[in-house]
């Protein structure tokens, strides 16, 4: 093992995306648990609210108090309840309400994989424009709720491209909601891609994120193609295939500025945001990642799209469905079971002595 | 079928060949080969035990082997959970993780080496203001080209070695992470440049514990030409932003440079081999280089573009890409090559021959590399080999062996070789002449005797000095009579005075012809 750079130390990775939450054991290929992030759950009754109500003492008590039941796992949100209500809790990419996410990875841990989290050093990803706030309160989760002994966040973008056997390279990750572009830089995401980033829907992400090129035309596509599924009216369009409408988008009006990206228009403005030097490292480097990617002809359609305006560009998109789909936690697995991170953890020692602040010093 | 050999030996009431064979050879245990298995005995007994290929065809097919394991002999190693701690981190995070449990528990963490950390480079305020401060300086000249440097408070140096640091000298990551305010106006080799100069700046200044080659070693490792970066990134740029119907043209022109090149050398090449056959001469022009992988004139856009980028990439390229005319940037890319090959080979004692001019263009352009010891000189020409042989005996010297084939020695070697190869043939020569000599002498003195026999007038003391005004006397008065009387005896002489007026060995000879040759006037 150490021939490999592998040092095992029973670390748990746990990757949390707006389809699913995966968790599993550093060093598999892999995760042990694949659980919805959707969640169902009976809203509290309106007395327990008044109850609440007068208290006002910040946004968790009175959120907590908001379920009176929550439903998790694979007989959670997909088993009819009466009264049952249905909530995810990432917007973009991001965790935007933080409730659920104790009971979805004490799930994840402790009911489908059956290990203590206080027993295992944790890594867990994030999306490149994730917020300080919100990386600091996930870390505050793992050590205060779950008594983890260390900690680690790491980049998805990043860990796609360790994914790929990659230390610098241009990630191209299709999720079920949004799709990226980031350019990775050893080992570093570099956050100085682009300047406008126009959101379809999402002014306030685009407030936390100005330098990185992502789109949420996936979950777009998805929105239009569950509409055009459920009610087909006379004055829509026909069915469009996805992966062409992710590249070359006829959805909307063209003259719209405010219209999802399409994917080369990501690259090619991500691109332009980096050194003159790098575009051609990154450029062949180019991994494709992520579920939303597996559509059928996406990868030959954005072959024949690059080759158009980067002759030399080298994509490189793993066969394996499984590898896609999870890339970001193969990385996550690679990145905790290799010797030389192990000084990288947070450890408990460290939050309670620097505080919220180590995060963003470890975590860069 | 298999007993066809003896049943032929028996028909033809041969003796077996065992059975004939002496008693010092052991007669062979009969073939006691046992039935494989899968084989009925009436088919094995007509096929007998010498078709081992169908024996094995029918036998049955295994499982695959079991792997034995050695229980045995030890038992199987031992592994523990084990806790351990990383000596690179300042906390007392201790994890476990599975450990043969012969190793040693208070072993060093195996990757707490791999921790490496760039030299940091500090400085006190004191330094600052004597060395480092530019901020007051704003017409610091930069190596005399007049070019401005950009002002650096302490607190933006201050923050930029905290990045360098902290990012471990990833210079793309620290302009990405790096948030100077934006009047400063800095891109990423203004970064570059700052770094580098303070701390070449600070190892100039401080007292330095080493050597000086290891300090200017390191100074020099610390170079940065802002300039050259700087228009190098320009030159990216606008290859970059070049459009299509550049790319094309560009293509196009490389296409017509190559098809000209090779008409013209096709053309060479003809009037090469006419004026060969023709006037049986070299014509003498210079020869195109030989296409060998870099192309005259344009670095290739398309072709060799991924060799360029890649260089690009690793910041070893110097010369301008834009193309600037086919000779011009031939020799921009030759010379610098010949320049760096020339410290290499100086510094790896190879030493390079030039290949003969005269070696035609169609030959390959390429000289293998061979060792010296190898090419030590030999004689060439096998009738002069022994008496070249004999004189390097007599020096004391033996041509084909050379205890220390150095390129001096061998040049020596071979100029002795030479010498002594000439010098051989001049002494053939000498004595040939010699010979001829002495055969005139002794044809003159025969003739003298015939003509001291005959007309008895004939002093041998004339023929030096008045040689030439008899021979016009002779002219003058005989005419034709005489010219015609002297055709036989000419002719005659004149194999023997071309000879040795080809031959020139010394001064006597010549003399010696003279009075040959006024001898045969007198005689006429």
């Amino acid at each position: 093992m150490v021939n490999y750079g592998g040092d095992e130390v029973c670390a748990l990775v746990i990757d949390i995306g707006f389809s699913s939450l995966r968790a599993g054991y550093a060093g598999d290929d892999t995760p042990k648990a694949i659980i919805p992030t959707h969640y169902g759950y009976t809203p509290a009754t309106p007395d327990a609210d008044v109850a609440m109500g007068d208290g006002t003492d910040g946004g968790e008590a009175s959120n907590k108090s908001k379920y009176a039941n929550i439903y998790i796992g694979q007989n959670g949100p997909s088993i009819w309840r009466p009264g049952m209500e249905i909530g995810n809790p990432i917007t973009d990419g991001l965790i935007s309400d933080f409730n659920p996410i104790p009971p979805l990875i004490r799930h994840a841990l402790q009911d489908v994989m059956r290990v203590e989290a206080n027993e295992h050093p944790i890594l867990v990803t994030e999306p490149t424009w994730n917020t300080p706030a919100n990386r600091e309160r996930m870390a505050e989760i793992m050590f205060e709720e779950f008594q983890v002994p260390a900690f680690y966040i790491a980049n998805t973008g990043v860990l796609n491209a360790f994914a790929a056997g990659k230390g610098s390279a241009l990630v191209i990750d299709i999720g079920q909601t949004v799709a990226s572009v980031t350019p990775v830089v050893d080992g570093f995401v570099l956050r100085k891609g682009l300047h406008q980033a126009t959101l379809l829907y999402s002014a306030r992400s685009s407030k936390h994120s100005p330098g990185l090129s992502h789109s949420p035309l996936p979950r777009f596509i998805h929105g239009l193609s569950k509409g055009l599924l459920t009610n087909a009216t006379n004055y829509r369009g026909p069915i469009e295939l996805w992966p062409h409408q992710l590249i070359a988008s006829k959805i909307t009006n063209p003259s719209n500025p405010n219209q999802p990206k399409t994917l080369p228009s990501l690259i090619t403005e991500s691109l332009r945001a980096c050194d003159p030097e790098l575009r051609q490292v990154l450029m062949g480097n180019v991994v494709l990642t992520g579920g939303g990617s597996l559509f059928t002809g996406l990868l030959d359609r954005l072959n024949a799209e690059m080759a158009r305006t980067f002759p030399h560009a080298k994509i490189h998109a793993p066969g394996n469905p499984i590898e896609r789909r999870y890339g970001g936690w193969l990385g996550g697995s690679i990145l905790a079971s290799l010797g030389t991170f192990h000084q990288l953890w947070i450890s408990k020692e460290e939050w309670q002595e620097h505080g919220k602040a180590i995060v963003g010093q470890r975590c860069k | 079928m298999a007993a066809s050999a003896s049943d032929i030996r028996s028909a033809l009431s041969l003796p077996d060949p065992s059975a004939v064979a002496g008693p010092s050879q052991p007669k062979k245990p009969a073939p006691t080969t046992r039935k494989p298995e899968g084989i009925s005995r009436e088919l094995y007994s007509l096929i007998g035990p010498s078709q081992p290929s169908v024996a094995a065809q029918v036998a049955k097919p295994r499982l695959k082997q079991k792997p034995r394991f050695a229980t045995g002999i030890s038992s199987a190693t031992k592994w523990e959970l084990k806790s351990f701690q990383n000596s690179t981190r300042k906390d007392g995070l201790q994890l476990k993780h599975w450990v043969k449990a012969s190793d040693s528990v208070d072993a060093e963490y195996p990757f707490a080496k791999y921790n490496i950390q760039n030299p940091v480079y500090t400085y006190s305020q004191d330094e600052y203001t004597r060395f480092l401060d530019t901020s007051n300086r704003l017409a610091t000249l930069k190596d005399g080209k007049g070019e401005l440097e950009k002002p650096w408070t302490k607190e933006w140096t201050d923050y930029l070695f905290k990045l360098y640091h902290e990012y471990d000298g990833r210079w793309h990551v620290i302009w990405d992470r790096a948030e100077f305010p934006p009047e400063a106006g800095f891109d990423l080799e203004d970064l570059k440049h700052r770094y580098y100069s303070v701390c070449r700046k600070l190892i100039r200044n401080r007292p330095w514990p080493g050597d000086e080659a290891g300090r200017s070693a390191l100074i020099n490792s610390l170079q940065f030409d802002i300039e050259r970066e700087q228009m190098r990134k320009r030159y990216l740029v606008s290859l970059e932003s070049r459009t299509a119907d550049q790319l094309a043209e560009e293509e196009a022109l490389y296409l017509e440079v190559r098809r000209l090149e090779q008409t013209e050398r096709r053309f060479k090449r003809e009037r090469e081999d006419l004026l060969r056959t023709l006037a049986g001469m070299d014509s003498g022009l210079p020869y195109l280089v030989e296409d060998n992988g870099v192309p005259l004139g344009i670095f290739s856009e398309p072709r060799n573009l991924n060799k360029k980028r890649k260089t690009i990439v690793g910041q070893e390229i110097d010369s301008p890409l834009t193309p600037s005319g086919a000779g011009s940037s031939v020799s921009a890319i030759k010379r610098p090559q010949n320049t760096k090959s020339a410290a290499y080979d100086a510094q790896h004692c190879i030493i390079r021959t030039e290949l003969p001019s005269s070696t035609s263009a169609t030959k390959a352009a390429h000289q293998p590399a061979y060792i010296r010891s190898s090419k030590i000189p030999y004689l060439k020409n096998n009738s002069m080999q022994s008496k070249v042989l004999q004189s390097f005996a007599e020096m004391g010297l033996s041509p084909s062996r050379l205890v220390m084939p150095t390129k001096e020695n061998v040049a020596q070697l071979e100029g002795l070789l030479e010498a002594v190869t000439a010098m051989l043939e001049t002494k053939k020569l000498l004595d040939k002449a010699d010979h001829d000599i002495q055969v005139s002498k002794k044809q003159l003195a025969m003739r003298n005797g015939q003509l001291e026999d005959g007309e008895g007038d004939g002093e041998p003391g004339v023929k030096t000095e008045e040689a030439m005004d008899v021979d016009q006397t002779h002219d003058e008065t005989d005419g034709n009579e005489g010219r015609g009387h002297s055709v036989g005896t000419l002719s005659e002489s004149a194999f023997d005075v071309n000879l040795l007026r080809g031959y020139k060995c010394n001064e006597s000879l010549d003399t010696e012809y003279k009075a040959a040759e006024a001898w045969i006037e007198v005689s006429q």
